[in-house]
This record gives structure tokens, sequence and C-alpha cells, in this order.
């Protein structure tokens, strides 16, 4: 129990130093905000503009200040308006992050669906042709960058076979055949390598935990081959593979940006490209601090579910 | 560092010459437009074709290698100087640099990289000159943390701490002894973040926010190909190709170095055991529990075949515990892994058969050896804690044991395994049950080792070195509980041992084994009293007694596996050795009562 | 014979670690006195945990005492300046148990044996080469051998590395801890003889650190017999071992597997196991586990007494 606060502590701290660091970063850039997002297009920007833009975004107070009401604003969940249009940036947030989340998700999914099974079996008959073939195949698969993929499906399937539109979004209730078709193919790029990774971490882990002396012990007991593998190799072996995969899901809150532009999906990390085009500071904080907070909690759930996994860790 | 990837080097090596020679290969200008001529297809001129500007593709590939590889070099460069300088230096100097590194790293870490390279590319504006520094962050944690561990594990060392006894001041310490220890390590995580930092430079690069047109980059020149991939779906296809060729050789790369660094055992495909075809001459003995006969086992090995254990014979009759005794090499552990069908998959028993009440273990299927370990056949093995599965409570691991033969309810079973904790000597058992293995001390777990195996009344126990991690006082509460559970049920016991004193306290007969054979065997106390092989003789005299003389060494070294003498392999160390005993190799030959020896001057004076 | 090293009231306690230090701290050595004459060897024997390599380290100022303090030669090693703790150290070496872990992998033997000369300038550098092969031929290996990398040897020759590069300072002072326990038997006497063989030739003083009783029994001058973390007796080995006068040493002694079980002592064979360094019983820390305990040994610690053979017992004849 104490080993839970203890980690939950160490996580509200991460949190603060990350929403810190983030406001500083933007904060001690050279150049002046205001000044940067007005002389877009080259030309020199009249100062009475910027001092009048300064005093609008808050920028003339002492930083101390600043950082008090920003950190007052979070507390909130109030992060500000963005620079373009004066929208709340949370709604904004709200809007896009659970298309992001579905995306991972899904990718996530098949990943698990496609990764351990196959794992597995590539460790039980290790040096196999099965095994060679599928390690082979993983190996492509993680030197194909994801965007690479995304291009080569679209003009496959999309542009050539023409099975799929070529990307957009379809909110599911409205239509939720079409929803699920314009899901496939960016989920399916995501989940092509994020297979490969976990098709191998789980034929390495399956592996080593086949070496184990209590390995050894439950063959000396006599139990079955199967049970074997199910309750005292796969059991053992996933812990590995449900940390890499979770932490691999973290990733990706920041890592759909160039799948979410292939395909034209409209999520979150496509709204976070834009705003860093447009300089949008508010828009660029809120969600950069949003995801750093969701995987800071995702590692929280990870050392959790892994105490859970493991009663050793638990103390 | 075994051996090196030679082919991803090699392969790796001639895309970075390539890159090198690009100014001077004849190659077209990878900037200069030719509008009128866009979207051409190959011609002799431009080989690949031309891009949507009428550039030479070609060219804009090669020296898009050029642009990816110095950002990729120069950043993993960056983040490993860096990197290396914090995790080296919280390390070593711990206190307050320790906290500050490991924290900032920390901090690092709380952002997906993707997400800290945008970060950043808003403060700083795209172009290659960002993209080093940027890259750089997002790959230097990977360097702190590697660096970090391996002084840490360098620190714990024994001979880091022998400098440190020696009077070694701290930089003599970290560049003689740390240092060098960690460079491996540190290779592989460099050559990590190169390929990594080429997937990520051309993704950015792809978005718009990397290297900034027109200077060429492969992600640039996809993203560009996007637009016309209906005219000229080539146009896409030739970055694409050459994008994930470098990222297949870097990984290629870096899993061949990570396996150079960190050597595991080199795998060998599981042979089928080849047993010979003739049953062995002599009809077994009916009233030995395990009657082993001339058990010869073979382990490929890449020096050849080798041969830890050759023509092992050995009777255990129930109610007796045989000791077989023998120091490292010797082959008493590959001996008894053999009779059980657990030996590892590079090892196979290649003649010999192990009857168990007149059942040869060795020429059974898995499955029905499956069916006879746990049952009638038990193992108890040396290290208790890693032996129990650390994720199942004991009470699961001991029914699980029992269900595996004897199906039954789990009410039942978890009644069964509370009265075998209870026969075992556990205090508390109910709450036991509950436990989990890390919760017990060594001779706690080595007692539940023991209920698994006395689970479903075994004829036959095997125990491996059972007390050899455990301390003195409890190795006596241990082999206490063995010797009544040997009374009690009339087990037959094959112990296994290295400790000669263990071996007069409780077995009834002995074999010593060296270099992989039987050297000699009889009844304990006779074979002690009167040992009749010199290599017995020798073993009793360097075994401390308390108030005995001194105890003498064995001069020399057990030969290895894969240089036996050729004569008797004892002959080398052997101060009774004749020059025959070198040529000619001894059997083991009947020698009084119940005893044998392999020796051909046993006899004589 | 005049005490070369003296240790007083020696404390260690481990913090237990967890966050900001909390949880109890782990008692690894409680108030340990001993001392060990020039030219003697003393026995430390205790089963694990029982804090016997810590005093070990703390002999040699490789770990600073929470309490109590360790006199070298006359000095004490808190307070001497840096100067003169590389003096001291050059007269006080270390034996490792483990005969692959204490090895550099990637230096040659000869270079780590010529450490201590180089670090303390023993030798102009001309003469070190002669004087590494002089320290290799004294551990009965050969010369030409300093040009080799460990894993080229076994595990007793790797041993003898491992005290030739302790000898390479001219130490007076040796700590062996469990030198001998890793290798095998044969080997073991081997290793044995040699290091009864150098301190005879050398007049090293010895702290022999061991579980193995028999062996302790040859090679050492004095035992101290310690149980989780507090010395329970010490005295002449002769004495010690034919008349043990703690509980705890007279079960130590009996349940060690003999060669000759017939002669060997009745057993006491001893209930439970230790508890837990981190939470030691109160007053005699044996008690939970002693044949003789009686109420009084919850109130106090015994103190070690006697002459010459002493003893932490109240009930001890």
């Amino acid at each position: 129990m104490t080993w839970l606060l203890r980690r939950l502590g160490i996580s509200l701290v991460l949190i603060w130093v990350v929403a810190t660091v983030v406001f500083l970063a933007i904060h001690m850039v050279p150049g002046d905000p205001a000044e940067l997002l007005l002389s877009q297009g080259g030309t020199t920007p009249d100062a009475g503009v910027v001092e009048e833009l300064r005093e609008q975004l808050g920028l003339t107070k002492p930083l101390h200040v600043q950082y008090g009401l920003h950190m007052w604003r979070l507390l909130h969940f109030d992060l500000g308006q963005s620079m373009q249009d004066d929208s709340p940036v949370v709604a904004e947030i709200a809007r896009r992050l659970p298309r992001t989340l579905e995306l991972i998700l899904a990718a996530g999914i098949m990943a698990v669906l496609i990764g351990i099974p196959t794992g597995t079996a590539a460790a039980m008959r290790r040096g196999g042709a099965f095994d060679r073939i599928s390690s082979a195949i993983a190996s492509l698969a993680l030197a194909v960058p994801v965007f690479v993929v995304g291009t080569l499906m679209v003009m496959v399937f999309a542009q050539m076979l023409r099975f799929v539109p070529a990307g957009g979004f379809t909110p599911f209730t409205r239509d939720p055949a079409q929803h699920l078709a314009l899901l496939a193919m960016p989920a399916g790029a995501i989940g092509i390598g994020l297979s490969a990774v976990v098709f191998r971490m789980t034929r390495a882990a399956v592996l080593d935990v086949m070496l184990r002396d209590y390995v050894r012990t439950a063959r000396a007991k006599g139990v079955t081959p199967n049970r074997i593998l199910v309750r005292h190799v796969v059991r053992t072996a996933l812990m590995p593979v449900v940390t890499i995969l979770a932490l691999q899901l973290g990733t990706l809150l920041g890592g759909t940006v160039l799948v979410e532009f292939v395909f034209n999906w409209p999520g979150l990390s496509g709204l976070l490209v834009s705003a860093v085009n447009a300089r949008d500071y508010p828009l660029v904080v809120g969600i950069i601090t949003v995801i750093s907070v969701l995987f800071v909690g995702l590692n929280l759930a990870v050392d959790v579910l892994y105490g859970l996994l493991d009663p050793r860790v638990r103390r | 560092m075994r051996r090196l990837p030679w082919t991803p080097i090699a392969a790796f090596a001639l895309i970075v010459v390539i890159a090198l020679l690009a100014p001077w290969l004849g190659l077209a200008n990878p900037v200069s437009m030719d509008v009128p001529h866009r979207l051409a297809g190959p011609s002799a001129a431009h080989w690949l074709g031309q891009d949507e500007f009428g550039r030479d593709v070609f060219a804009r590939l090669i020296w898009g290698a050029r642009v990816s590889l110095s950002v990729a070099v120069a950043a993993a460069a960056l983040a490993c100087v860096v990197g290396t300088t914090l995790g080296v230096v919280g390390g070593f100097l711990r206190g307050i640099a320790e906290i500050l590194a490991l924290r900032s790293i920390d901090v690092l870490l709380c952002f997906p990289p993707l997400l800290l390279a945008l970060l950043v590319v808003t403060l700083l504006g795209p172009g290659a000159t960002t993209l080093i520094p940027v890259l750089a962050l997002v790959y230097l944690p990977g360097f702190t943390r590697v660096a970090y561990a391996g002084v840490l594990t360098a620190r714990s060392q024994d001979y880091v701490e022998a400098m440190r006894v020696l009077g070694a001041g701290k930089s003599r310490i970290m560049l003689r002894t740390i240092l060098p220890n960690i460079g491996g390590p540190l290779l592989v995580q460099f050559s990590l973040a190169m390929a990594a930092a080429v997937v990520l430079e051309s993704g950015l690069s792809f978005l718009g926010l990397g290297v900034v047109p027109p200077a060429p980059s492969w992600g640039l020149m996809i993203g560009a190909a996007r637009a016309t991939m209906t005219q000229a779906p080539l146009l896409l296809l030739w970055p694409c190709l050459a994008l994930t060729a470098t990222i297949l050789v870097m990984n290629a790369l870096c899993d061949g170095l990570r396996d150079a660094v960190d050597p595991h055992p080199a795998y060998r495909p599981t042979a089928r055991r080849l047993l010979d075809a003739l049953a062995p001459g002599l009809l077994p003995t009916p009233r030995a529990v395990l009657d082993l006969r001339g058990l010869t086992v073979e382990i490929d090995t890449p020096h050849g075949p080798i041969h830890p254990v050759r023509d092992v014979s050995l009777q255990v009759f129930p109610g007796e515990t045989l000791a077989i005794v023998g120091e490292s090499g010797s082959g008493k552990s590959v001996t008894s892994l053999a009779i059980t069908g657990l030996l590892p998959g590079a090892a196979r028993v290649i003649s010999g058969a192990a009857c168990l009440d007149g059942t040869d273990l060795l020429r059974l299927s898995e499955d029905r050896l499956r069916n006879l370990r746990g049952a009638a056949m038990a193992m108890v093995f040396q290290d208790p804690g890693s032996s129990l599965n650390p994720v199942h409570r004991i009470g699961d691991q001991i029914a699980e044991a029992i269900i595996a033969h004897r199906p039954m309810p789990r009410a039942q079973a978890t009644s069964a395994a509370l009265a075998l904790l209870q026969r075992v000597g556990i205090p508390d058992p109910a709450r036991r049950l509950r436990a989990f293995p890390h919760e017990l001390s060594g001779g706690m777990r080595q007692r539940v080792m023991i209920a698994i195996a006395i689970a479903n009344g075994p004829r036959l126990l095997i125990a491996d070195e059972p007390t050899t991690a455990l301390d003195v006082t409890i190795q006596a509460q241990v082999l206490d509980l063995l010797a009544d559970l040997k009374r009690e049920r009339g087990l037959a016991l094959l112990f296994i041992t290295h400790s000669l004193p263990v071996v007069a306290e409780i077995a009834d007969r002995v074999a010593v084994m060296y270099a992989g054979e039987i050297v000699e065997t009889g009844p304990t106390a006779e074979v002690f009293l009167n040992p009749r092989h010199p290599y017995t003789a020798a073993l009793l005299r360097s075994a401390p007694v308390e108030d005995g003389p001194a105890p003498e060494g064995i001069a020399g070294v057990v030969p290895p596996p894969t240089a036996l003498p050729p004569g008797c392999i004892f002959a080398p160390r052997c101060d009774r050795a004749a020059p025959v005993c070198t040529t000619t190799h001894p059997a083991l030959e009947a020698a009084g009562e119940g005893r044998a020896v392999r020796c051909i001057r046993w006899n004589q004076p | 014979m005049s005490a070369l090293i003296t240790a007083t009231g020696l404390t260690k306690h481990f913090p237990a670690g967890g966050f900001l230090g909390r949880g109890r701290a782990v008692q690894a050595v409680t108030d340990v006195s001993l001392t060990v004459a020039r030219g003697e060897t003393l026995g430390l024997v205790g089963e694990s945990g029982s804090g016997k390599s810590t005093v070990g380290r703390l002999l040699l100022g490789l770990l600073p005492p929470s309490a109590g303090h360790v006199t070298f030669d006359g000095a004490d090693l808190a307070t001497a300046r840096a100067g003169d703790l590389r003096t001291l150290r050059r007269r006080m070496q270390l034996v490792f148990q483990d005969p692959y872990g204490s090895l550099d992998p990637r230096r040659s033997v000869g270079a780590q044996i010529g450490d201590a000369l180089s670090i303390h300038a023993l030798l102009p550098r001309a003469d070190r080469a002669p004087r590494v092969a002089a320290l290799l031929e004294q551990v009965g290996l050969a010369p030409d051998h300093a040009a080799r990398y460990p894993h080229q040897f076994s595990g007793g020759q790797r041993q003898r590395i491992g005290i030739a590069r302790a000898l390479a300072s001219g130490p007076d002072f040796l700590v062996a801890d469990e030198p001998v326990s890793a290798l095998d038997v044969s080997v073991q006497a081997q290793v044995l003889a040699l290091l009864a063989d150098l301190r005879a030739r050398l007049g090293l003083a010895m702290l022999f650190i061991s579980h193995d009783l028999p062996v302790v029994r040859h090679l050492a001058d004095r035992v101290a017999v310690m149980y989780l973390g507090r010395i329970m007796e010490e005295g002449p080995v002769a004495a010690v071992f034919a008349r043990p006068r703690h509980p705890y040493t007279q079960a130590l002694l009996s349940a060690a597997p003999s060669l000759h079980p017939e002669r060997r002592r009745t057993r006491i064979l001893l209930q439970g196991e230790p508890p837990s360094p981190a939470n030691p019983p109160s007053g005699c820390v044996f008690r939970t586990r002693c044949p003789l305990a009686s109420s009084d040994c919850a109130h106090a610690a015994p103190p070690l007494q006697g002459a010459g053979h002493r003893v932490a017992c109240f009930k001890a004849e």
C-alpha cells in the first residue's frame, strides 16, 4: 500500500516538474513570442502592435507572476485560449484526444493479437522455419518507418485498388461503417510496426523464461507442456511484454503525428503540428502538457500493473 | 566481445562510403531544376528519372543519404558525449550530482520522443541545424541510463573494490577499470540512437519540420512524391526503398552488436536422442529402483562434440542413499539430468540404459517420461531461490504437482499441500500456503521443494546439491529431514554433492566421479576408510578434518572434456601413476564385496 | 605479541532504503571489539547475515563505522590524514571470495598485480616487471603468466593471482574473505597451504573469514564466532573447538557434517532460522533459538567476558 502511495507521489511531482519545464521552455526561448507571431511572412512588425499583443498575452507581467497564474489555471484545467481563434484550448483538446486514443488503442489490440501468439510460437520452435520467416518479417516491419507504410498503403489500397478512401474522418455516431473503414488504414499502419515490437519482445521473453530453474522444476513435477507454457512461461514472459507495449503506446501519444498527417485523421497530433506551424503557443503548451501528463499516468499504471503481476515488486 | 556482425558492418560501411563520396561520383546536381522535364521517366542521363521540378532523382537519393547520415551521426555523437558524461558523473560521484543527473533524465523521459522533438522545433524553428540538438536531446536519456547502470555495476565488482583497497584514486579507477567495461553497451546504444535518428529525421522532414527544401532528404522526397503518386508512383518508391534498406541495415547492425557485446550461450537446435539400437548386455538387477548402465552423454560445442559423462553405471536400492560425489566438471549433475530427461537442448544421451523399476527411462517418449517425473521419480535442485516460480503462491505450486498426476478437486489438493508442508516441518503451514517464494528463507524454500518432490510418493528421489546454498545449521535440519523421509517411506535417494563430509553423514553407498567417469564405488564407510582409487584417497586427504592433519591439495587441474588424456584420465595428477597408466584406459573392475574401482594398480602395493 | 590492528566497539548500521530512508536500519555489526596481533591469524566464523564480511570491510576502512573505531599500528583510521591513509592502505590488503569477479577481465594479470607498485610508487618503472614475476612465482605461478588475461586461468589459479595482487604492496595485514569457499576441495587445500606458507614466510597478520569450521581450525590461531552482528565467543582455536562454551558455538560445531560421523559431537539441532538483522531480538540475540534461554536473556545483551577465552552468555558455565 505504501508502495502504491509512493509511486503516486512521485508521479504527481513529475507532472508538476513537466508543466514547469514546458512553461519555462516557452518563456525562455530567444525572441519574443508576440514578435515571432507577428513577424511571420518576413515583415518587421510595428512596435506598438507587438506591445499590445504582449499585454493581451500577459507577457508584460514578471515571470514568476506569469508562472503562478499558469499553474493556478492548470489546477483548474484551464489551458487558456488559442491565439488563432480565441477558442478554449481545453475544448479543442477534448474534441481531438479521443480520436488519437482510438487510433492507438486499435493499433495496440492489433499488436497484441498478432505479436503475442506468433512470438510465443516462434520461441517454442526456435530456429525452425516458422521462427525464421516470422523473425524476418518482423525485421522488415521494424525497418519501414510508419509514414512510409502509410504512404504506400494509400498508394496501393486507395489509389490503385480503391478498397478504401485515401483518408479522412467520419464520426462513429454518424456512420459507423465508414468510421471503421477510415480507421483501418491508419491503425494498420501503426499496428504493423507495433506488432513487430511485441513479437520480438514476446519471443525473447519466452526464450528467457524457458531456461529458468522453475520451469525445470515444473517439468520435474511432471506438469504437461501446455500447462507449463500457459502457467509458468507465458505468465512470466508477458510481464516485460506488457511493460514495453504500454510504454510504446505512451510514445504513440505524441507519435501518431505522421500517421494522422498521412491519412488526414483529425487527431490531437495533427492539431499539434498545425499549432507548431502557426506558432500558437497556448495551444502547443496545452497539448504538450496534456500528453505528458497522460504519459506519466500511463507509466504509473504500468508500474501498478507490474506490481499486481509480480508479487516481488510489492513491498 | 565475441564475433562481430561483419555482414551488417560491411553493408553499413558501403552506405557510408557512398554518402561520403557523393560529390565525386559524377552525379547530376541534386538541386538544379529542369521544369520542362518534370516527372520524366528513367533515361540514360537520369537513371531513376526526374522529380516534380525535373531534378535528378538518383542524385537526390545519394545526397539524401549524406544528409540523413550526417544528421544522425552528429546527433548520436552529441547525445553520447553529453549523456555518458551525465551518467558517469552521476554514477561515480553519487550524492547531489547523481540526483540532478537522474532526475533531469526522468523529466526528459516524461515527453514522448516525437513530442519532445516537436517542442524544440516550435522553439527553434525547422532546419538541419535544429535537428541535431533536437535528436540529441531525444536520445540523451538512453546514454545516461546505460552509462549510469554500467558504472553502478562496475562499482560493485570485486575488482573495483580491489583497486580501492590498493589505495587507487577515483580518476584512476574511472579511467582504468570502469570506462573500458561500459564501452560495449555504449557502442550498442550509439548504433541504436543513430538508427532511430534516421527514422525521426525522415519523419520530421516528411512533415516539413526537418530539413528545409530544396536540400535533398528522403523524408522530403517522400512527402513531395505523395502529391504526384498517381502520375509517378516510382518517384514515391525510390526514397521509400532507400530509407527502409538503410534502416534495415542499421537495425541488423544494432542487433549484431548487441549480441556481440552481450554473449548468450550459442544456440544449437535440439537434436533427437540417438539411442543405440542394442540393449545393454546385462539384464537389470530386479531389486534396484534405479539401474543405470553405461550412460554416455554428448554435447555439441563449437569445438566439436564432448562427452561430459562416459559409461556411468550405478544402482540405487529401496531405502538406500547413494551419493555421487565429485568436483566441478565431474559430470555428476549431467548424470542426474540425463536420468530424468531434463538435459538442456545441446546435450543428448548417446548410449546406455536407465531402468526405473524395470522401465528404461532413456527409451521413453517425452509423454510417458512426464508421467513418471514428479510421480515415481522426483527431484530437488540446488538453488531453492530460483527453482520456485516467483509469481505463484507456495500452496498453488505444491497443488500443481499433485494435480499433475492425481486429478482431484482443488480444495482437496490444497489440503494435501497443507499436510505436506506440515510433514517437511514448516511452521504455521496454513499461512505459508498463501505465501510467495520471496517471503520465505532459503531453508524454508528448500523444504517446499522437498514437499513438492514427495507429493506423489516417489520411489526415487534425486537431490542435486540440495544443501549447498544453505547455512550449516540449516543444512543439518534439511539433511535430517531427507534421512527421515527415506526411512519412513522406503525411498531410494540419489544424492549428488561435492561435499565429502555430507556424503559421510547421509550416504549408505558412494560413487566417486572424476572428469565424467565413476572411478570408485562402494559402501561409504569402507570407501572412506580404505579408498582404493588414488583420486578418492587424494580427495579425502584434501578435505579439512577438524582434528586431523592439515589438508593436502591435489596438484594440477581437472582435464577439460575437450582434451582428455589417452590413458587413465587421472594419471597426469596421480602420485602412483606408472608408465602403463598413460597409455591404457582402465575399466571399472570389481574390487571386493560391493566395491569397484577404475585403476589398474589398485591391488598393487 | 603486540596488537597490530584493534577494533573497539565497532557498530555498523545500513539504512534500510525506501522513500526518505524510512523503515528499519539493518544492524549489520553491533559492538564488536577485537584485536589481531602481528603475525597472528584470527578466524572469524558465522553463517550468512552474521556480519562477518562487514567486520572485514570495517577493519580495512572501506566502510565508515557507525560507531567505534579501528586503530592500525597505533593510527586511528577515522582521523588519519589522506596521505597517511594511503600509506596505511599499502599495509593492509584484501583477498576476495569470488575468483571470477575479483579480477578485471579486460586487463592483463601482470598489469593488475603491478597496480599496487605504481599507485604507491614503490619501485622505479623498470624494476616493476621483475617484481611482478617474483610475486607470481611466490604464489606458485609462472612468471610468463603476467601477460595473460584472467579468463585463461582456472578458479584456483585466479585465487593465487588475487593473493599475488594483495601481496604486491608488501602488507602486514591481510583480510581473507572466504578465500576458498568458491573452490573445489582439492584446489581449496592448495590455496590454504599457500596462505599458511606465505603467512609464515612474510610474518603476515590475517583476519580469515569463513563459514567452514574445519578450515578455520587448521589455519587460525584464535577464532571469533559471530551471530547476528555480535561476537558470541572468542578464544584460542584449540580451546574453542575442544570446549565451546556458548550454546551457539556448540550447536554450530555439532551441525557441521564430519568425515567421521562416529567421532562427531552429539548433534544439537537448532530450531528455526536466524531472525532478520533489521529486527533483532531484545537482549541476547541468540535467545530465540537457544536451548538454554530463560526470561533473563531478553532483558540485556550479555557482555563478552572472560580472560583469553571470552564468551557472551549468561548461562555459560
